[in-house]
C-alpha cells in the first residue's frame, strides 16, 4: 500500500477528497482482512491490480469523457467486441498478433469515431449515442464469433496474458504505464487543458478560441483504443474472445472515476483519483469474492458503493459552495 | 383589513457577490411602491427573497407583525404573495379557466373537475377587470401582454391574496396594453392590496408609484413619496454619481488611423448583408433595440455563427474567420454579452481562465504547456487590469461582476488582439468599474486597436463612440458621427429605421 501511494505522489496530485478515499481504501482492506487474513497479501495485492487491468484502462477514458461533460456506456461491449476480433484475426485470418492488436485497435478507434459523430454531428446527448453503439456492437461480438467463445492457441497471444516482468505481471505494466502517459497528458498539455475548458462550459471555451469538437472526437477515439487494449487483455487472460464478457464494466468504471472526485457535470477531477477509485472498487469487488458473499450480493454492493460515489459528488458540490459563500462574507 | 409586510435588516450572499446588505423598510396596503435601482442594484433579489426563491443569508421579513419563512414560491403563495414575472409562467394549451385554477380546480370529492364553476368564477374575474376575453380561450391565442394578465388573474382569483409584485411587467408591451395594465394596478390598489413595481422606466415609475425604495449596489438609500422628489433626484440617488463628468474626463484617442477591418455584405442565419468599416484606433459604437442584430452581426464576423455569405478584410487583405479560433488567429476577438455563459470557465481559477485562450501560444510542439510562461502571462495580466484578488489560484466565480469582467479582458487581450469587439461590456458591474472599464477602452484605442462597441445604454455608446452604427430589424439602418448623437436620433433610427436606408 504504502508503496502504491509513494509512487502517486510523484506523479499525480493528491488533494483533500483523495485522501478521503486513501482512507475509504484503507477501511476496506481492514475489513476484509479481518475477515479472511489472506486478503493483506502481496499476491492478493498483485492479483487485486491483474484483476484492476480492464476496468482500469477504461476509467481513464471514462476520466477524460466524464471531466469533458461527455459519457460512453459502450466500453463493455467494446471491450468484449475487441477481445472476439483480436481472437478471431489470429485463429481464422493467420494474423500475427501484434498485427491483430494494431488492427482491432483501429476498428475501436473508429467506433470511437462513430461515437463522436454521434454526439457532435447528429446533437445526440452522450448517453443515449452511447446506448446506441452498446447494443450494436455486442450484437456484432455475438454475430462475428456465431455466439460462441473464440479460442486462442496463438503463444505470443496468451503470453501477454500470463507473462511477468520483474515479478509483476505485464498487464499491471501496461496499466502504470498508461496511468503516467494519460495523467502526464490530462495533467501539463494544452490538450488536457482543454478537456476540462470544454467540460466546465463547453460554449465560453470555444469563444475562447478551443475546438470542441475535436476534443470531443479525441476523447471517444482514446476511449475506443483503451477499450481494445483493455478487451485484448481480458481476451488473453481467459484464452479466449468471449461476446459475452465485461457486461456492466462501464458502470464499475464510471464508479470508480466519480468515487475518485470526477464530477459528474464535467470540469473536475483528475487522474490520482481515478487511480485510488479503481483500486477501491476493485479490492471490494474481489475481498466480496474472497470472503464468500454469493455473487448476486455484489450486485447489490456495487450498486450501494455507486450511489455512495454519487453523494459524495453531491457533497463535495455542496461543501465547495457554501465554502466560497463564506469566502465571499468575510471578503466582502 | 390593513396589511404590512415588513423588511428587517435583509441580507442576501451569493458566492462572490453581496447582493442585498440591511435593507430595512415595509410595504403598507392600498399603496403602489415602486423599487428603484440600476442594474444589480438587488430589486428583483429583494423579491425572490419575499417569495420564498432566495433564502435570505441574514435578517427576516414579516407580514403584519408576524416572521415568515418561505422556503418556497409555493408557500409565498399560500401566505398570500404573488410575484408576475417578466417570462410568462402560463401554460400556452390550457384555457384561461384552467390556467387562472391551476393546481386548485374546483372537484367533487371524486376529483371530477367541475370546468363550468371554474369558467364561472373566472368569467367574474375578467368582468371585475373589464376585459374582452372568454374563460374559455386558449392562452396561446392571447397577445403577450393578456398572457400577463391571466397570470395576474390567477394571484387574484386567490382569495387570501395581499401583496402582488411585478418584475419589469412592461418590458414587452405596448403603450395601450401599459395602459390596462395600470388599470388593473389601480384595482388592486383601491381593494387594499399592496402592490410592489420594478421597472427601469420612470415616466411609468411616476405615473403608477405612490412611493418609491431606491436601492443601490445591494444597500437600501431611501424611501420617499412620489411628490417629495424630482426625477433628476431619484436618478441621482440611483446612481450616485453623475455619469456625464465620467464621459468628460475621459482621456479620449485624438488620431483615428487608416481602414482596419471591412465588413462587406456579412450575411449569416441572423443578419442580413451588413457592411461598414472599422478604422485603427476608433471606437465604434453598435446601437439598437435588444434582437437588432448586432451581437449576431459580431458573431458572423469572429466565425461564432456560420457566414452565409459576404466578404472580410483586414489591413486590406482578405480573411477568412470560419471559427472563433481563425478570428482570433486573424487578431479579431469577440468579448461576449453574457458573462456566465459564454465567457467564464466557471470551474477554473483566475489563472487558468486567463490563460485559456492562448494555450497554443504557452505550449511546445508536443502540445506540453510552459507553467512559467503562463504565470508569466496570469501576473501580468492581473497587475495591467487591476484584478482585484487575493491569488490567481481563486475561483472566478468568487471575484466581483466587474473583476470577472477583467479576467475575460486579460483572457483576450493576452491573445494581441487589432479588433476588439466589447458586447455589452458593462452589464452588471457597478459604477466604479464602468468608469474603470471606459478608460480600459480608451487606452485600447490609443495603443492602436479598432474597438466595436457593442452597448444597449445609450448614453454609453454616445459617450464612449467616435462614430455609431444604428442596427434594426437584423440590418444597419444608420450610422451617425459622435458629435451628431442625440438619444432621440439614435432612438429613432433603432424604432422607425433611417430615410434612404440611413447612410450620411
Amino acid at each position: 500500500m504504502e508503496g502504491i501511494k509513494g509512487s502517486k505522489d510523484r506523479h499525480f496530485h493528491i488533494n483533500g477528497s483523495n485522501f478521503v478515499l486513501f482512507c475509504a481504501i484503507i477501511v476496506v482492506i481492514a475489513i476484509f482482512t479481518s475477515i479472511n487474513h489472506n486478503f493483506l497479501s502481496y499476491q492478493n495485492f498483485i492479483n487485486i491490480l491483474v484483476a484492476a487491468s480492464l476496468i482500469g484502462l477504461v476509467a481513464i477514458g471514462h476520466t477524460y469523457l466524464i471531466i469533458a461533460g461527455l459519457n460512453d456506456l459502450s466500453a463493455g461491449s467494446l471491450a468484449a467486441f475487441s477481445g472476439v476480433v483480436a481472437a478471431l484475426l489470429v485463429k481464422n485470418m493467420g494474423f500475427n498478433f501484434w498485427l491483430a492488436l494494431i488492427f482491432t485497435i483501429v476498428i475501436a478507434v473508429l467506433v470511437g469515431v462513430f461515437n463522436a459523430w454521434m454526439v457532435t454531428g447528429i446533437k445526440l446527448d452522450p448517453f443515449i449515442a452511447t446506448l446506441v453503439s452498446q447494443a450494436i456492437f455486442r450484437g456484432f461480438a455475438y454475430i462475428i464469433s456465431n455466439g460462441k467463445a473464440v479460442p486462442i492457441s496463438d503463444k505470443t497471444f496468451i503470453k501477454l496474458g500470463n507473462a511477468r516482468f520483474l515479478t509483476i505481471p505485464l498487464t499491471v505494466w501496461i496499466l502504470i504505464i498508461a496511468y503516467v502517459i494519460f495523467g502526464f497528458i490530462l495533467a501539463k498539455t494544452k490538450f488536457g487543458r482543454s478537456v476540462y475548458a470544454i467540460g466546465g462550459n463547453k460554449e465560453a471555451a470555444r469563444l475562447a478560441g478551443l475546438n470542441p469538437n475535436r476534443i470531443i472526437y479525441t476523447c471517444f477515439m482514446m476511449m475506443g483504443a483503451l477499450c481494445a487494449v483493455g478487451g485484448v487483455i481480458l481476451a488473453a487472460r481467459m484464452n479466449s474472445g468471449q461476446p459475452s464478457a465485461c457486461v456492466n464494466l462501464e458502470f464499475d468504471s464510471i464508479t470508480a472515476v466519480i468515487l475518485g472526485g470526477v464530477s459528474f457535470t464535467g470540469g473536475v477531477g483528475n487522474i490520482g483519483g481515478t487511480v485510488l477509485g479503481v483500486f477501491l472498487i476493485q479490492s471490494f469487488n474481489t475481498g466480496l469474492t474472497m470472503v464468500g458473499v454469493q455473487s448476486f450480493w455484489q450486485y447489490v454492493a456495487r450498486g450501494a458503493l455507486l450511489l455512495m460515489a454519487l453523494a459524495t459528488d453531491y457533497i463535495r458540490k455542496k461543501n465547495a459552495e457554501k465554502i466560497m459563500l463564506e469566502d465571499s462574507m468575510r471578503n466582502l | 383589513m390593513d396589511n404590512v409586510v415588513e423588511f428587517r435588516k435583509i441580507t442576501k450572499y451569493f458566492p462572490g457577490v453581496k447582493a442585498l446588505e440591511d435593507i430595512s423598510f415595509s410595504v403598507h396596503s392600498g399603496e403602489v411602491l415602486a423599487f428603484i435601482g440600476e442594474n444589480g442594484a438587488g430589486k428583483s433579489t429583494l423579491l425572490k427573497i419575499l417569495n420564498g426563491d432566495y433564502q435570505p443569508t441574514s435578517g427576516e421579513y414579516l407580514i403584519n407583525g408576524e416572521k415568515k419563512h418561505f422556503r418556497q414560491p409555493s408557500e409565498a403563495i399560500e401566505a398570500g404573495i404573488s410575484v408576475i414575472y417578466q417570462e410568462r409562467q402560463v401554460l400556452m394549451n390550457l384555457t384561461i379557466a384552467e390556467n387562472v385554477f391551476l393546481g386548485r380546480l374546483p372537484a367533487d370529492k371524486f376529483g371530477i373537475v367541475n370546468t363550468k364553476e371554474a369558467n364561472r368564477r373566472t368569467a367574474e374575474i375578467i368582468s371585475d377587470f373589464g376585459l374582452d376575453m372568454k374563460p374559455t380561450d386558449k392562452v396561446k391565442d392571447l397577445s403577450i401582454a393578456y398572457q400577463q394578465i391571466v397570470e395576474i388573474m390567477k394571484a387574484y382569483s386567490r382569495d387570501n391574496l395581499k401583496l402582488i409584485a411585478f418584475d419589469e411587467p412592461t418590458a414587452s408591451l405596448s403603450d395601450s396594453e401599459i395602459e390596462s395594465l395600470f388599470k388593473i394596478i389601480r384595482k388592486l390598489k383601491s381593494e387594499g392590496k399592496m402592490v410592489i413595481y420594478i421597472s427601469h422606466r420612470m415616466e411609468e415609475i411616476q405615473e403608477i408609484a405612490d412611493r418609491i425604495v431606491i436601492l443601490k449596489d445591494g444597500k437600501y438609500v431611501g424611501n420617499y413619496g412620489m411628490k417629495e422628489v424630482t426625477e433628476e433626484e431619484m436618478i441621482r440617488m440611483m446612481v450616485g454619481r453623475n455619469l456625464g463628468d465620467i464621459y468628460d474626463n475621459l482621456d479620449r484617442n485624438k488620431k483615428i488611423g487608416d481602414v482596419l477591418l471591412e465588413v462587406e455584405h456579412l450575411k449569416t442565419d441572423h443578419v442580413k448583408d451588413v457592411s461598414f468599416t472599422l478604422h485603427k484606433g476608433e471606437i465604434l459604437g453598435f446601437s439598437g433595440l435588444v434582437g437588432a442584430g448586432r451581437t449576431e452581426t459580431a458573431r458572423g464576423i469572429i466565425g461564432a455563427d456560420k457566414m452565409l455569405s459576404g466578404e472580410l478584410y483586414l489591413e486590406g487583405k482578405r480573411i477568412y474567420n470560419k471559427s472563433p479560433k481563425d478570428a482570433m488567429k486573424n487578431g479579431i476577438i469577440l468579448i461576449p454579452e453574457d458573462r456566465k455563459t459564454q465567457g467564464l470557465l466557471t470551474n477554473f481559477d483566475v489563472g487558468n481562465n486567463i490563460t485559456v485562450g492562448s494555450i497554443d501560444a504557452n505550449s511546445n510542439n508536443f502540445g506540453v504547456l510552459n507553467r512559467k510562461k503562463e504565470n508569466e502571462m496570469v501576473q501580468s495580466g492581473i497587475r495591467e487590469f487591476k484584478i482585484k484578488t487575493p491569488s490567481a489560484k481563486k475561483k472566478v466565480l468568487e471575484l466581483s461582476g466587474g473583476n470577472q469582467q477583467k479576467t475575460i479582458v486579460a483572457r483576450w487581450m493576452s491573445t494581441n488582439p487589432k479588433v476588439l469587439i466589447l458586447d455589452e461590456p458593462t452589464k452588471g458591474i457597478d459604477i466604479g468599474a464602468k468608469a474603470e472599464f471606459y478608460n480600459m477602452i480608451c487606452k485600447f484605442a490609443k495603443q492602436g486597436l479598432g474597438v466595436i462597441l457593442i452597448s444597449s445604454e445609450l448614453p454609453e455608446v454616445m459617450g464612449l463612440s467616435d462614430r455609431i452604427i444604428v442596427m434594426k430589424s437584423r440590418e444597419i439602418s444608420g450610422e451617425v458621427l459622435r458629435k451628431d448623437a442625440s438619444e432621440e436620433g439614435l432612438l429613432k433610427l433603432a424604432m422607425i429605421g433611417g430615410e434612404n436606408n440611413g447612410r450620411n
